[in-house]
């Protein structure tokens, strides 16, 4: 890491232990954690529900304290004022002052930031139209659906013109339009030279957005590093082709290079994981006289090696058990 | 600045609240119901004017004073709506401070309602209205504040179930320790230092009502008034700085 | 801890951290001081004491109190007891407020009208500390009616009637109807019939004081029968004296002129004790005896043989 680009957030083995229940049972929900994330980057922390995903952003929040480790945000220790002063936060499905409108919800907030006035309101209708509820302004938000009521949330993360936005599972509850508004508005952020690090347990979502992304299993931090280096690293590399008017003995002859065959009336469905396989079964097709509907190269994909690391932590749980 | 909009935010939270109506509304129903209750008793009808309306307001203030502060901390955690909060450039302390003037203000606007619709009655009723009045007003206002606080301290670390009744155990005994020190000076030994310092602790909440001296219209020295404020100021300060200290250490699942 | 937050390379937010804790620290104890000084600055301007006796008087009637205690009037008459209690033996006690007590106590059993232990201290203190047999016998006699098998109420009224009421006919009824009661003492049958039979024997009177002596823990109160008894027995003495006196007169034919002379005549071998200190005298004209220290002689002992003043 060089000095000159000093990241903005800084996890260094967090540790969180909660105590559950009546007895106080002890139970690790983040297991010595460490990430960077910087400047002008879209940094996605993957993994799946009661992970710890949320847990360590709560941690950097200063809504929950570690254990033990230590993190910073802009080079402040976690719950330093000034470190706040440049976050913008959504919490995981956000609930807010129902009884308020969304005007009077913005101010409340913009207050925290000195933020007074014209200025205040001026910002407030640049906030409420770059996420599309100018029309609502006035409607208290115990009127709100879940999709409306994430846009307001995203509304008062920005309040302050934060340089660095997180985002608790910004795109769990919503319909695909909600989704993909998300995106661009992450998207947007990127554009306007600000740091966004959202959780999310949707891959395709982190795949789309992210330069770099942190995968987190069972409170522990299983994979880091640039989406492209991540996938590269995957060697199953598939290709799906599909058939029509295959005759049986060209079917026998395809068979043995498929992993995968699946007859559907007069179309087969082969899957085939090597380039060579894939240079046979076109020979064949040809020479049989078939005819090839569609052929679909599998890309490595996160949700591979996301499924990879999910039956590796499982498997390493059972030896430790057995 | 941001204690001042939190209170603010808190009181305009207060203020939709359909609870607050309902008891207000009560509270008015039975200053007015003495009207009609004085028709039917003979001699003191000033005094019967007086005990329902100082009774109401007390009685209804604690109740708002209870069922909202208990509410004021453990429903922000509960609604997470604390998580946009202290994630703010807002000290824990600083939140506490404001839902806690937040709900004074209500109080204190709510007791000037039904003190005027007790000073309403009285005026049209002819009844001499002294000083001492004013002064029992203030110390029932400076009771709602040590319960408030009292409710507070609580939901910063219990359900607002537990809370409540805490606060309403609190509310009773706090009327009943003056028993406390009398029986602890009848006992020996640990007994006694227990009960002695059960009696120093828990507030005194018997030293903020002046009910009976507006209804038999005895004055109260200044200085008795002055030291009774001064009790219940540093009560209150003491219990939102332990407030506090829990607070801050709390974790928000 | 709440700062454990701080990275440890960060050495001013430590500090200052530590500062925090510090100052936080000293609030809160200084609050506590204030509030312990402000208390005992207040409990000195209102006397508690004062307050609390009064409180009794205005002790609503207890029909007036049950809708109050939604249920609880158990638990209220005991509290009310706890009250009460800190008030008997807090000092010395005027008239006005036993009559105050008695109201609390009233209070009390029609709460609780099962609370034997109650009419017992409300029967002895009434009777005995505050000369008021009028209250004791309303109190016991509701008691009696409240609670027909506990023995040591009707014996209670049995002991106002023959010595303060001077009613012995009525009091050996009511110690009768003690006796036939569970759980008294084993002389009991044997002192009912006594006092049936021999209502103006002083020997009676000193048998019913000692079984009250004996039920009795309070000092106080005991100091009072004992008290009592030496006044029996200053009765006692006195008639043995006087019967002395007249068998003097019947063998000599003259009235001593001195009760040494008895002594000499031997009609009698000892002169008693008297109780108090003090001594027995003669009326050397009329043959009467009387004692320097009480020179009114007892009602009770007036009482013909069917118990009639």
């Amino acid at each position: 890491m060089d000095e000159v680009a000093k990241p903005i957030v800084k996890i260094q083995n967090l540790r969180k232990v909660f105590r559950v229940g009546f007895w106080g049972r002890r139970v690790m929900a983040v297991d010595g954690v460490s990430l960077e994330v910087q400047r002008g980057e879209v940094f996605g922390f993957l993994g799946p529900n009661g992970a710890g995903k949320t847990t360590t952003i709560k941690m950097l929040m200063g809504l929950i304290y570690p254990t033990e480790g230590t993190a910073s945000l802009f080079g402040r220790p976690i719950g330093d004022p000034s470190g706040k002063a440049k976050v913008g936060f959504l919490p995981e499905s956000p609930y807010f002052y129902d009884y308020l409108t969304s005007r009077e919800f913005l101010r409340f907030y913009g207050h925290f930031f000195g933020l007074l006035g014209t200025a205040l309101d001026k910002r407030i209708d640049e906030l409420l139209s770059l996420v599309g509820m100018t029309h609502a302004c006035d409607l208290q938000l115990r009127k709100f659906s879940k999709g409306m009521l994430q846009r307001v949330g995203i509304a008062q993360a920005l309040i302050n013109d934060p340089e660095l936005v997180i985002l608790d599972e910004p795109m769990s509850g919503l319909d695909p339009i909600g989704r993909k508004e998300v995106r661009d508005l992450i998207l947007r952020l990127k554009e306007s030279g600000k740091t966004v690090m959202f959780s999310s347990h949707i891959l395709h979502d982190a795949e789309l957005l992210c330069d770099r992304v942190a995968m987190i299993m069972k409170g522990k931090l299983v994979a880091c590093g640039h989406v492209s280096e991540l996938i590269a690293g995957d060697t199953t590399h598939e290709v799906e082709m599909v058939i029509d008017r295959l005759l049986p003995e060209a079917l026998e002859r395809i068979k043995p290079l498929a992993g995968k065959v699946v007859l559907q009336g007069e179309r087969v469905m082969v899957v085939l994981s090597s380039q060579q396989a894939v240079d046979q079964a076109l020979e064949v097709i040809r020479s049989a006289k078939a005819k090839l509907v569609a052929l679909t190269p599998h890309k490595a994909s996160l949700e591979d090696l996301f499924i990879r690391e999910a039956k590796g932590i499982q498997s390493a749980v059972g030896a430790r058990v057995s | 600045m941001k204690i001042f909009s939190i209170a603010l935010n808190t009181f305009r939270e207060n203020l939709r609240d359909k609870l607050l109506y309902n008891l207000l509304i009560f509270a008015l129903l039975m200053i007015g119901s003495s009207l009609i209750l004085m028709q039917l008793t003979l001699g003191e009808f000033h005094r019967l004017i007086l005990d329902i309306g100082l009774g109401s307001i007390n009685f209804f203030g604690v109740l708002i004073a209870i069922f909202v502060g208990i509410g004021l901390v453990s429903k922000e955690i509960e609604k997470k709506t604390i998580y946009t909060i202290v994630s703010k450039p807002v000290a824990r302390y600083q939140f506490l401070l404001g839902k806690y003037l937040g709900l004074s203000l209500t109080l204190v606007i709510n007791t000037a309602i039904m003190a005027a619709g007790l000073l309403a009655v009285l005026y049209f009723q002819d009844v001499p209205v002294h000083a001492v009045l004013f002064k029992a007003l203030g110390m029932i206002v400076l009771e709602f504040m040590v319960i408030t606080a009292v409710a507070l301290l609580f939901s910063t670390f219990s359900s607002a179930t537990l809370s409540a009744i805490f606060t309403l155990a609190i509310y009773v005994i706090g009327h009943l320790t003056t028993d406390l020190k009398a029986f602890g000076q009848k006992m020996e030994g640990a007994g006694r230092s227990v009960l002695e310092g059960m009696y120093y602790i828990l507030p005194n909440l018997d030293r903020f009502n002046l009910k009976g001296n507006v209804t038999h219209q005895l004055d109260v020295p200044a200085g008795d008034l002055l030291m009774i404020a001064a009790y219940g100021l540093a009560y209150t300060a003491f219990l939102l700085m332990l407030a506090s200290v829990i607070f801050q250490r709390r974790d928000f699942r | 801890m709440w700062f454990s937050s701080t990275p440890s390379r960060d050495y001013t937010i430590q500090m200052s951290a530590i500062v925090r804790a510090g100052l936080l620290t000293t609030g809160l104890i200084s609050a506590v001081v204030l509030i312990i000084q402000f208390q005992q600055h207040l409990d000195d301007r209102i006397d508690q004491g004062h307050t609390q006796i009064e409180q009794l008087a205005q002790l609503p009637r207890a029909e007036h109190l049950k809708p109050a205690l939604l249920g609880y009037d158990n638990l209220g008459a005991d509290i009310l007891w706890l009250r009460l209690l800190q008030v008997v033996g807090q000092k010395r006690i005027t008239a006005e407020e036993y009559e105050w007590i008695y109201h609390a106590m009233d209070v009390i059993t029609t709460l609780d009208p099962q609370y034997d232990y109650i009419y017992y201290v409300g029967g002895v203190v009434l009777t005995n500390l505050a000369n008021r047999v009028d209250l004791s016998n309303r109190l016991l006699e509701k008691g009696f009616k409240e609670n027909p098998t506990i023995w040591n109420i009707p014996f209670l009224l049995g002991y106002n009637y023959y010595f303060i009421v001077g009613d012995a006919a009525k009091a050996a009824e009511y110690i009768a109807a003690s006796a036939r009661l569970p759980g008294g003492p084993a002389y009991l049958p044997g002192l009912a019939t006594r006092m049936y039979a021999e209502a103006n024997n002083p020997e009676t009177a000193l048998q019913l004081l000692e079984a009250l002596w004996r039920q009795t823990q309070d000092t106080e109160t005991r100091e009072v029968l004992e008290n009592r008894a030496k006044e029996i027995m200053i009765e006692r003495d006195i008639r043995l004296l006087e019967s002395a006196v007249r068998q003097y007169q019947t063998d000599h034919g003259s009235l001593p002129r001195a009760l040494q002379d008895l002594l000499s005549s031997r009609h009698l071998t000892q002169l008693p004790q008297e109780p108090f200190g003090g001594r027995y005298e003669l009326d050397s004209k009329t043959g009467n005896i009387s004692s320097s220290t009480h020179p009114n002689r007892l009602r009770v002992f007036r009482l013909d043989k069917q118990g009639r003043v």
